[in-house]
């Protein structure tokens, strides 16, 4: 996007991509409409917005699974949307695999632990005998921190959190490169959440991989997440570094997601006003809209009467932080 | 509450205790085994084994029986012995004797016998052919669209139509009666199949397997058809019944077997016109298909129950 | 707090039974509470914990299979756990005492307009005639913030979106203006800048109806914004109560300790979080000592062996650990959720949103 990105390695790209959905005759439903974004190697990318804002259908469309109807998705410079070979098709599914939102839904109730992990396995022949998919499979459960002796147990025989770990380790497996989280704990009880973030960094760094974190709870994104996406009614509102996007949220949809992230806190929590968003304040002049970059890498979706506000109040938020590092210098 | 109330006066257990972080992955609940777990909830019930036993008794001795009274509808040693004829049930004559003087013990076991060997082989095929083309049909949307034409089709044919046109090509036997009763019947198997897989098709697990990159087929025998146990054991206790109902039906009517092969629908038929004067004639044979539809449907529901997870707790 | 408050609801040792295949589990091992006139009360726990199990003693909502077996629910000289018939819950039970439940479609009949669910529940409970009936109603409506309620008197459930729909139920169980609300997650299943909403107008409500309230919810987040003091249950009871400044800046039950820490507001990029492992205890398994035990990091070796008692560590605040006991070694709290409000102040200041107005 911007010429200053371009010396990083850029792994996933989407590029003006569409999704539409036929709800019946000749209506349609646009769920996704121009997102355009880069996903560096290395990552953690996050994808926030509300329910039926699209991230969840996007996260799809990256799996292959909801087809695109504009725009294309590439993967290490390869289409991946639209039709492709066979042989690029297993490519893709080796390389970039998905963790999913409610571990009890996305496991096959019906089948052993040790076929859920081992799937992928046979998929693709990924082991030399009988002896070596086992090993395999021991190993990563292992790596998620469960027993090897879970191997003949059902998914619910175990909790909502080693479910989710079930999950990961047969993403795991496949050695991918990218992987798609779709809320992967905002179906977890709170007690177990912090477990399942902290295997994810762990891999993470142990593998060399990248994330897309497909979220609505900022406090997560906020720990997990090197650039967060702001997406909402199927729109990428806003694009920043994470840090950035806490200090100098500028799309007025961002600061009131912001504001509705809960402290834990009561003192605090007793002065916070949420702030409601309006989108009467935006240009209502029918100009049309697109992604700008109002700061190196902080990108907006603005017309051009909109950029102006933005840029002011983003000078404003600079202002205001410039004095207060100066008052803490000054301490 | 007093401290001093306790107990607890050790002071050596107000120690940290160890603390190992995989102990509580342990699972201590016993291994869970689905077929284990069907059998266990199907004999917990007493009254289901009761009606199983009664069940396989039936089943068993309806086929053992007429190969030792060797009974053909064709063979009537006793017709030129009228004592020998219209007996009432008795200890020497168990259900009586008919028209021609034959047992009707006899007639009605190697009834039983046929009804029973024509309504499991034309369930089997059934399911045979109708669970893989089903489930297909509720995985390809491209095959839907024609199949649900076909479907249409074949499901406006009359059945009785149907059955007179293929008797009369095929003419009158087994083969010909189980070809009847297949030839249409497997498509309202797949299309059941179809609607069941449809509805849990799109689930998430599902979409889990695809983004592992497993093929159609491997879904539908690892994802589909498990969860499907259950109610595939429900439509074949009633298939079963019907099927054999269907039987006597079109042998009533006189399409179904003829006359060399014992059936209980030619021997209903046959029996009817006796009603007023014998009534045990008619009563008798179908008192037995009752007690084997009824006793199938009974057992085929409870196991399908079982089969059911849900009541595995 | 002050103690000269009315109590409006005491529950004093309740313990529920659920019978499953013959084994009788125990969901509640023995919780009082103490309701003030007047106060939010918040109930914090994971799934499991029993924290629904427990306020639907209140209402007489068990599942079938659910026994109040011990303990007594006093509410204006009766106790609700003696009521046995629908006939008996007449007056109270959606009346006095009123639910809000996760998902609003549960509450609501699909096939019945809003307005006539309304008023429904004002004609039982008021006796008053339907023209008025229908004016209170669309009063409520508006009271909880639907926009034109007159012209959506007549809609379906299906044509309003989830937080319209959970106002909706907000306005049936305020409409025969309750003594006590109950939440049950009321925000759970809504998305995040709808739950901010549905929670400042419970607030707001509470503030004009003056009822009391009870949240039971998981969200340690939603607490600190909403309770005055709060309860954290774990394994079918309450281990520690107090004051919403008590639990979040005190907090002594390392069960608080652990929940708190765990938040990922809290995390620090690159540094892992803290967490709990394993899993909440199941009901199928009998409870020795502390039920935290087998989970906390800093289990005493009598915490297998003898259920602690509660210990006074103010007038309000109570914590049922053996750490608190004088010969247990002294134990401070997780570094993380030293000097909380500090960090939060700091993490808040950092926060452009906060100077956006």
């Amino acid at each position: 996007m911007s010429a200053e990105h371009t010396e990083r390695d850029v792994i996933l790209s989407v590029r003006h991509v569409d999704i539409t959905f036929s709800t019946g005759r000749k209506k349609k439903l646009t769920a996704v409409k121009d997102a355009n974004f880069d996903i560096y190697r290395g990552e953690t990318f996050a994808l926030v917005g509300e329910s039926g804002s699209g991230k969840t259908t996007l996260g799809r469309a990256i799996m292959r699974i909801n087809p695109c109807s504009a725009g294309e998705i590439l993967f290490e410079g390869k289409r991946i949307s639209g039709k492709i070979s066979r042989e690029e098709d297993r490519n893709v599914i080796r390389n970039i695999q998905m963790i999913f939102q409610d571990p009890a839904a996305s496991l096959n109730e019906r089948a052993t632990i040790e076929y859920c992990v081992s799937e992928g396995l046979y998929n693709f022949h990924l082991y030399q005998d009988e002896k070596d998919r086992i090993a395999k499979v021991d190993k990563a459960l292992q790596d998620v921190g469960l027993l090897p002796e879970h191997k003949s147990r059902y998914p619910h025989e175990f909790s909502g959190g080693q479910r989710q770990r079930v999950g990961i380790a047969r993403a795991m497996i496949m050695n991918p490169k990218f992987i798609v989280a779709d809320e992967p704990i905002s179906a977890l009880d709170v007690s177990i959440r912090a477990q399942v973030l902290n295997l994810m960094n762990k891999l993470k760094a142990e593998r060399d991989l990248t994330y897309l974190f497909i979220a609505h709870d900022l406090s997560v994104v906020r720990f997990i997440a090197d650039r967060i996406a702001v997406i909402h009614l199927g729109e990428i509102v806003e694009i920043a570094e994470s840090e950035t996007l806490f200090k100098y949220p500028v799309h007025p949809y961002t600061v009131s997601l912001l504001s509705t992230v809960p402290m834990p806190d009561p003192v605090v929590e007793r002065t916070r006003k949420h702030i409601v968003y309006d989108p009467s304040v935006l240009d209502q002049s029918g100009a049309p809209r697109s992604m700008r970059e109002l700061r190196p890498g902080h990108f907006i979706l603005a017309t051009d009467a909109e950029l102006e506000g933005y840029e002011k109040r983003i000078e404003a938020l600079e202002a205001i932080r410039a004095k207060k590092d100066s008052q803490e210098e000054l301490k | 509450m007093d401290i001093r109330k306790t107990k607890i006066q050790d002071v050596n257990l107000f120690e940290f205790a160890d603390f190992d972080e995989l102990k509580s992955e342990h699972i201590a609940a016993p291994r869970y085994s689905y077929w284990k777990s069907v059998w266990r909830t199907f004999f917990r019930n007493k009254f289901t084994v009761a009606v199983a036993v009664l069940l396989l008794l039936i089943i068993g001795f309806a086929l053992i029986q007429p190969m030792y009274s060797g009974y053909s509808p064709i063979d009537t040693p006793n017709i030129n012995t009228p004592e020998m004829k219209f007996q009432q049930p008795s200890a020497q004559h168990i259900f009586g004797t008919d028209h021609v003087g034959n047992e009707v013990f006899d007639a009605v076991w190697a009834g039983a016998r046929n009804s029973i060997i024509i309504s499991f082989v034309c369930t089997a095929l059934n399911m045979l052919i109708g669970i893989p083309i089903g489930a297909l049909w509720g995985f390809s949307k491209k095959m839907d669209r024609w199949m649900i034409e076909v479907y249409n089709i074949i499901s406006n044919i009359p059945f009785l139509l149907l059955a007179m046109i293929l008797s009369y090509v095929l003419g009158a036997g087994m083969q010909s009666l189980i070809i009847t009763m297949t030839c249409t019947e497997w498509i309202f198997v797949a299309y059941f199949i179809r609607t069941q897989v449809m509805i849990i098709r799109d689930r998430e697990y599902n979409m889990a397997s695809k983004c592992l990159g497993t093929r159609t087929w491997t879904m539908i025998i690892k994802n589909i058809l498990p969860y499907l146990i259950s109610v595939i054991m429900t439509y074949v206790s009633r298939q079963i019944p019907s099927l054999i109902s269907y039987e006597v039906f079109l042998s009533y009517m006189g399409l179904g077997l003829g006359t060399t092969n014992a059936s209980l629908g030619r021997t209903i038929s046959l029996y009817t016109s006796y009603m007023t004067g014998y009534p045990h004639l008619f009563w008798i044979p179908v008192g037995v298909l009752a007690l084997i539809s009824i006793s199938l449907y009974i057992v085929g529901q409870k196991l399908a129950d079982a089969a059911d997870p849900r009541t595995h707790v | 707090m002050d103690v000269t408050r009315k109590v409006i609801l005491s529950a004093k040792d309740v313990e529920v039974k659920f019978r499953v295949r013959g084994n009788y589990l125990t969901a509640i091992r023995g919780v009082s509470l103490d309701l003030y006139e007047g106060e939010t009360f918040a109930i914090v726990g994971e799934s499991g914990s029993g924290k629904s199990v427990f306020t639907k003693t209140f209402t007489g909502m068990l599942e079938t299979n659910g026994t109040i077996s011990g303990g007594s629910v006093m509410f204006h000289d009766k106790d609700l756990t003696k009521l046995k018939k629908d006939k008996d819950w007449e007056g109270i039970r959606g009346a006095k005492i009123s639910t809000i439940f996760q998902d609003p479609m549960t509450s609501l009949n699909p096939i019945r307009t809003i307005g006539s669910q309304i008023t429904e529940v004002i004609e039982k409970h008021q006796g008053i005639s339907k023209a008025e009936a229908k004016q209170q109603a669309i009063d409520m409506m508006e009271r909880v913030g639907i926009p034109n309620a007159a012209d959506r008197f007549n809609e379906y459930p299906f044509q309003y979106s989830g937080g319209m729909r959970q106002r909706i139920v907000i306005a049936i169980a305020l409409s025969c203006h309750p003594e006590i609300l109950i939440c049950d997650e009321p925000t759970t299943a809504l998305d995040v800048t709808i739950q901010a909403q549905i929670i400042t107008l419970i607030r707001d409500l509470q503030k004009e109806l003056k009822f009391t309230t009870l949240y039971i919810t998981h969200d340690l987040g939603v607490v600190a914004n909403v309770a005055d003091r709060v309860g954290v249950m774990y394994g079918g009871q309450i281990v520690e109560y107090g004051t919403v400044e008590e639990i979040f800046f005190d907090p002594r039950h390392p069960y608080t300790w652990a929940l708190l820490s765990s938040l990922p507001q809290l995390g620090v990029k690159g540094e892992d979080l803290y967490y709990i492992t394993g899993t909440p205890p199941s009901l199928y398994n009998k409870i020795q000592g502390d039920a935290f035990a087998p989970r906390n990091e800093h289990a005493l070796k009598i915490d297998f062996e003898e259920e602690p008692p509660f210990f006074k560590v103010t007038d309000t605040h109570y914590a049922k650990t053996w750490l608190m006991d004088p010969r247990a070694p002294k134990l401070e709290k997780p570094e993380v959720i030293r000097d909380l409000h500090e960090k939060i102040r700091k993490m808040t200041d950092e926060g452009g949103a906060f100077h956006v107005g």
